[in-house]
């Protein structure tokens, strides 16, 4: 169908033969539970001939024994059957979930277009809809089995009769498939319309902040009015190819089942069949109908699956951002050289540091600063080298790269939890230490819940507590970036003797990066690597730079 | 049925019971009461959806009423011509069902989305005015999950179960009422059915109602989860938090698949019991038959007839009871956001022109639903003035910010511009640009037009020359119409800071009140904000929290607080001269130096 219909359709098999167990067990239990639904009619029919028609009480008897015997059959394979499938659909969407998820939050990093909202429906919606495929299997098989028994029914009863189901149920079941590609083309349009939805609504709500700040609430709402009226439009379109086929299907399933029944009344009329048979025909016909109702809209069940499968792929089976890694550094000291650097706009830079160092950068152009933060976190697409402690830090496995050089976002996510949780991720021992360097001196209660991405903290509170965490990680390297712009001077200056006392006392091996354009950090500095037009131009200690370089100490001193 | 509706209230307040800090949700009273009333507003089309599935329904119970008939034409030994008239009927019923079924399957999902639009965008445009605290105390995990997973719950019900449910509910009224006409006493027999239907959804509904709910808030906690990790890629890549994070959203989307597991275990059992009721029904309809042919009061053909329409039911009230509880399931979905709708809002209620521009806090007292943060701040700042405030981290300068732009409200005290509280000036009165910033996705232009969707690209440009943005957003690979934001071209944070600053000059309002927007670009990029900031500032009344205190010394005058109080106010100079706070900390600045 389209070019991306491959690898959907790969996760599609992979998800039948991952839960053959339960999926295998469950399509088995739900044919007998169909075979035992197809047998109603036709004991019906028989009901009718042999005890209705005739008065006979024993034949009422004996028969009613055995509707009620099929019927046990029926409940119990419905029952056990029907919970395989559950568990076998539960269990994919929810594998599915976490391979998504997985792969979003993967160390080497996701090399993908989507937006949050987006990935959050694939993750999802789509996991969903693409796991309903196992339902879909033993409906169809379920459907199949109920068609062929009316049809040998038919056969038995009379062989013209069993000829027309059989000859044209697929010519029926053939003329509806045509109109399958429509049908995907229209609920896949829906469903990346809805998806846009999802995703401004999402953008809108995170925002909402600066939204609220301008007042811009009804222009906001104005712009999801659009997009929802777009999938609206969109769901419309969907809704009438669906249904245009559903009426055609209809049409055609009662004209099937009616032909079936007209021909059994002109056979029972001129004599060939009995009444009872005809009753049977009839029963089995109407019964018919649903089946073939199945396998009539079974395209679109299809399309809707594999529609969400080959999104779902599109996340699991993106490319990532960074090589596989595979060196690891072994030793205590560990410096980071950076040599003829270029990155975005950095171009040339030049940069060591050396075990024990505490470094100051102050970056003329904030570009300057976030692509040698982003570089450093993710090092991708650049020229020149960076080496951590002699290897490139690509080459490097990322959970040891991560481990040596510790790169703080200088945007602060926490996550829901308690202050504790967030600040103590690997249970450090010097935790005290961490909160004291890092100024967190605002809570007595470590348990205290953290709301949603901190939002019950200030924004200097936010940031104090990413440092703590930081400190406490003890990373041999660490890099901060501007990590006191939230805070007062008082603290800041609290800050930086902080960090040295943490992580510079004597005979410590761990080396800081700080860029910042704070002189209470860049004072407590060893020294400091001024970068502008994306190399170094200045080197020094802080004190001389501040007197002998004008352009510094209009930068720094503010 | 009253249990039903016990049910649904069962499942709406485990729901709210659960998760204290969670979004309310709608009582099924006052969720029917919405959905009646916005039924009322679409009379003709819903009409016209009812009446294409009486027609698809009559149409497909025709035919077996017809063959119930021929029944009786063949035991009477007819001749083949008595088949005719049954292959006329049989054949215009498939016409006029197909078309009818087809008909009413659009007409009501056409309904159905019309009315989930309206209701998602009035859920959307809710959740945008909601005031800043319940939002942050709710966490926007489970507003997401409301804007996203349960208007997929809805929109699934509207195309996949109400057409069917409808249908069936058609279907079973007029096949009682044609079993009814036959004979009486078989009609009765089948009804025999309807009260073992009754207790099957009796027995479940009470089981899988608060199972549903449950679900509910595992599914919101588990896409909360989600969100939060994407926003934090970077730290959780960081920190290697990848497995810790993913072992948590795996547990909680575990724990969801296993309530659903459970639940549905509720349900197979549910199913037997509603086969249950089919034989009962079955068997009463057959032995009534043969009792009934053998007084002679109806013939072999009418039972069949009777047999086959009870028989062609089962289908449609499987579904109907099937669905029974996903639209419950639906229900409990609308219940969310119908919840959403019902919340106290922002609005103006009344909107009053002030008499000037000055912006004034008068014995404002405030706390987050806890011990004060703000004690009896008063501060007033003169039209066209800029006040700084200074002060220690906690002092409380981002509430009275937030205060004095009415994006808090006083628990005591007020909140004016030229006299009139900020929560009933007219629109574009005020603006604030807080230290969250967010890039719309989309065009460029199209995030500067959220605040004034009808400036032309001219203004556009002006608005953003005026805070230094329009050379690089030019350069931008589509200039101004680039795509940005998330899933676009990635601005860095002084260029999103300088956004913001531009919403501002382009919705242009008298008053502005800035909160350390200048704070997070560093050197270079603080300068260029600080010349931003400026420009944008330019003839506004302004009050603005400083972390730098150069920022600071430049303003007209220096509000200085600490633990939620004020200690001094007054122009730089006087301040240094008087010894107090704030000259401490200009020493300390100045020290630093």
């Amino acid at each position: 169908m389209s070019r991306n219909a491959k690898p959907g359709t790969a996760i599609l098999r992979r998800a039948v033969a991952r839960n053959g167990k339960h999926l295998w067990s469950g399509t088995a239990l739900a044919g007998v539970y169909q075979l035992c639904a197809a047998l109603v009619p036709v004991l019906i029919g028989v009901i009718i001939d042999r005890a209705v028609g005739r008065g006979d009480l024993t034949a009422l008897l004996v028969w009613i024994g055995v509707l009620i015997l099929t019927y046990l059959v029926l409940a119990m394979t419905y029952r056990f059957g029907a919970r395989h499938l559950m568990r076998a659909i539960a269990e994919e969407s929810h594998a599915l979930r976490v391979e998504v998820a997985a792969r979003i939050l993967h160390p080497r990093g996701l090399r993908t277009e989507m937006r949050p909202g987006d990935l959050l429906t694939v993750s999802t919606t789509d996991a969903e809809y693409t796991s309903y495929f196992l339902d879909h299997i033993p409906r169809i098989s379920s459907a199949a089995v109920a068609a062929a028994v009316s049809a040998v029914t038919l056969l038995v009863i009379s062989l013209p009769l069993g000829l027309i189901v059989l000859i044209a149920t697929p010519i029926v079941l053939a003329v509806l498939n045509l109109t399958a590609p429509l049908i995907a083309r229209r609920v896949g349009d829906q469903q990346r319309q809805a998806g846009k939805a999802t995703s401004v609504a999402t953008d809108l709500v995170t925002g909402l902040r600066p939204l609220r700040g301008i007042g811009a609430e009804d222009a906001a709402a104005e712009r999801y009015r659009t997009v929802s009226r777009l999938s609206l439009a969109a769901t419309v379109r969907a809704a009438r190819t669906q249904n245009a086929y559903q009426g055609v299907s209809t049409l055609l399933s009662m004209l099937l089942a009616g032909g079936i029944a007209i021909t059994a009344g002109w056979f029972a009329l001129t004599g060939r069949i009995t009444i009872g048979q005809f009753i049977t025909v009839i029963g089995s016909a109407q019964f018919l109908i649903e089946p073939f109702g199945v396998l009539a809209v079974v395209p679109s069940w299809v399309a809707t699956a594999r529609a969400s499968a080959d999104r779902v792929a599109s996340v699991t089976r993106a490319g990532l951002v960074l090589p596989p890694g595979d060196k690891i550094i072994g030793g205590t000291e560990h410096d980071l050289r950076l040599a003829g650097v270029s990155h975005g706009p950095l171009n040339g830079l030049d940069l060591h540091v050396k075990p024990g160092e505490f470094v100051g950068v102050v970056a003329h152009r904030p570009a300057d600063a976030e692509a040698l933060v982003r570089l450093l976190a993710v090092p991708d697409a650049y020229g020149g080298k960076v080496l951590l402690s002699g290897e490139p830090l690509e080459e490097v496995e990322r959970a040891e790269a991560r481990r040596l050089l510790h790169v703080e976002p200088h945007q602060t996510d926490l996550f829901t939890g308690t202050l504790a949780g967030n600040i103590d991720l690997y249970g450090g021992d010097r935790l005290d230490d961490a909160l004291r360097a890092a100024a967190v001196d605002f809570h007595d209660d470590l348990g205290a819940p953290v709301t949603e991405r901190g939002t019950n903290l200030s924004g200097g509170q936010r940031q104090r507590l990413a440092l703590a965490r930081a400190l406490l990680t003890g990373p041999p390297l660490l890099v901060l970036h501007h990590p006191t712009t939230a805070v007062d001077a008082v603290t800041e200056q609290a800050i930086a003797d902080g960090i040295r006392t943490m992580r510079h006392g004597p005979g410590s091996s761990f080396a800081t990066v700080v860029i910042t354009s704070s002189p209470a950090l860049l004072a407590a500095a060893d020294r400091v690597v001024v970068i502008g037009d994306g190399a170094v131009t200045a080197e020094g200690r802080h004190a001389s730079l501040s007197v002998h370089d004008e352009t510094y100490r209009r930068t720094v001193l503010r | 049925m009253t249990d039903i509706s016990d049910a649904g209230a069962g499942a709406a307040g485990a729901g709210a019971a659960s998760a204290g800090l969670i979004l309310p949700v709608a009582t099924p009273l006052v969720t029917r009461a919405w959905l009646g009333a916005d039924l009322r507003t679409r009379k003709a089309e819903s009409a016209f959806a009812l009446l294409a599935g009486l027609l698809a329904a009559a149409a497909s119970i025709a035919p077996a009423y017809a063959l119930g008939l021929l029944v009786d034409r063949i035991q009477a030994g007819g001749d083949a011509g008595a088949v005719i008239p049954v292959a006329v009927v049989i054949v215009v019923s498939a016409v006029v069902g197909g078309a009818a079924t087809g008909v009413a399957g659009f007409l009501i999902g056409r309904l159905g989305s019309g009315i989930l639009a309206d209701l998602r965008e009035r859920t959307v445009a809710t959740a945008l005015r909601l005031p800043a605290l319940v939002l942050d105390r709710a966490g926007r995990g489970d507003l997401l999950s409301r804007v996203s997973a349960d208007i997929a719950a809805i929109d699934r019900a509207v195309k996949e179960v109400l057409p069917g449910m409808i249908s069936a509910l058609l279907l079973a009224t007029l096949s009682l009422i044609a079993m009814l006409g036959i004979d009486w006493r078989l009609g009765l027999a089948g009804a025999v059915a309807g009260p073992l239907y009754v207790i099957a959804l009796r027995w479940y509904l009470p089981r899988a109602a608060p199972s549903y709910a449950e679900e509910r808030v595992a599914i919101a906690a588990r896409s909360q989860l989600f969100v939060e990790n994407m926003q934090g890629l970077a730290t959780v890549h960081a920190y290697r938090l990848e497995d810790r994070q993913l072992g948590d959203i795996a547990l909680a989307s575990a724990r969801a698949r296993d309530i659903s597991i459970n639940v549905f275990g509720f349900y197979t059992r549910f199913v037997g019991r509603i086969n249950r009721a089919e034989l009962t029904g079955l068997g009463a309809v057959l032995v009534t038959g043969f009792l009934l042919v053998r007084g002679g009061f109806v013939t072999v053909g009418e039972v069949s007839a009777a047999a086959l329409l009870f028989h062609r039911l089962f289908g449609p009230i499987t579904l109907l009871m099937a669905t029974f509880d996903r639209a419950q399931d639906a229900g409990a979905s609308l219940a969310r956001l119908v919840g959403v709708l019902g919340l106290q809002v922002e609005r103006r209620e009344v909107v009053c022109r002030p008499a000037g521009r000055d912006l004034a806090l008068d014995r404002v007292t405030f706390g987050y639903g806890g011990a004060p943060v703000l004690r009896e701040v008063t501060l007033r700042v003169g039209p066209g003035e800029r006040v700084a405030l200074v002060g220690a981290t906690g002092a409380g300068k981002t509430t009275a910010a937030s205060l004095a732009a009415g994006i808090l409200r006083p628990d005591q005290g007020y909140a004016t511009v030229g006299g009139v509280p900020v929560n009933e000036l007219p629109a574009r009165t005020i603006a604030i640009v807080s230290q969250e910033t967010h890039v719309f996705a989309g065009p460029l232009a199209e995030d500067l037009r959220l605040a004034r969707p009808s400036a032309s690209d001219e203004e556009i440009s002006a608005a953003l020359d005026r805070v230094g943005a329009l050379g690089w957003a030019e350069a931008l690979p589509d200039g101004i119409n680039t795509v940005v934001g998330d899933g676009g071209h990635q601005l860095t944070a002084a260029r999103a800071q300088q956004l913001a600053l531009a919403r501002v000059v382009l919705q242009d309002p008298p008053v502005v009140v800035l909160d350390e927007a200048t704070a997070e670009a560093g050197s270079e990029g603080a300068r260029d904000l600080e010349q931003a900031a400026t420009a944008a500032l330019e003839g506004r009344t302004a009050l603005l929290v400083a972390h730098r205190l150069t920022q600071a010394a430049a303003a007209d005058r220096i509000v200085v607080m600490e633990h939620g109080r004020i200690i001094e106010v007054g122009p730089h100079a006087d301040l240094v001269t008087a010894g107090g706070r704030y000259a401490q900390l200009w020493a300390a600045w100045s020290a630093r130096t």
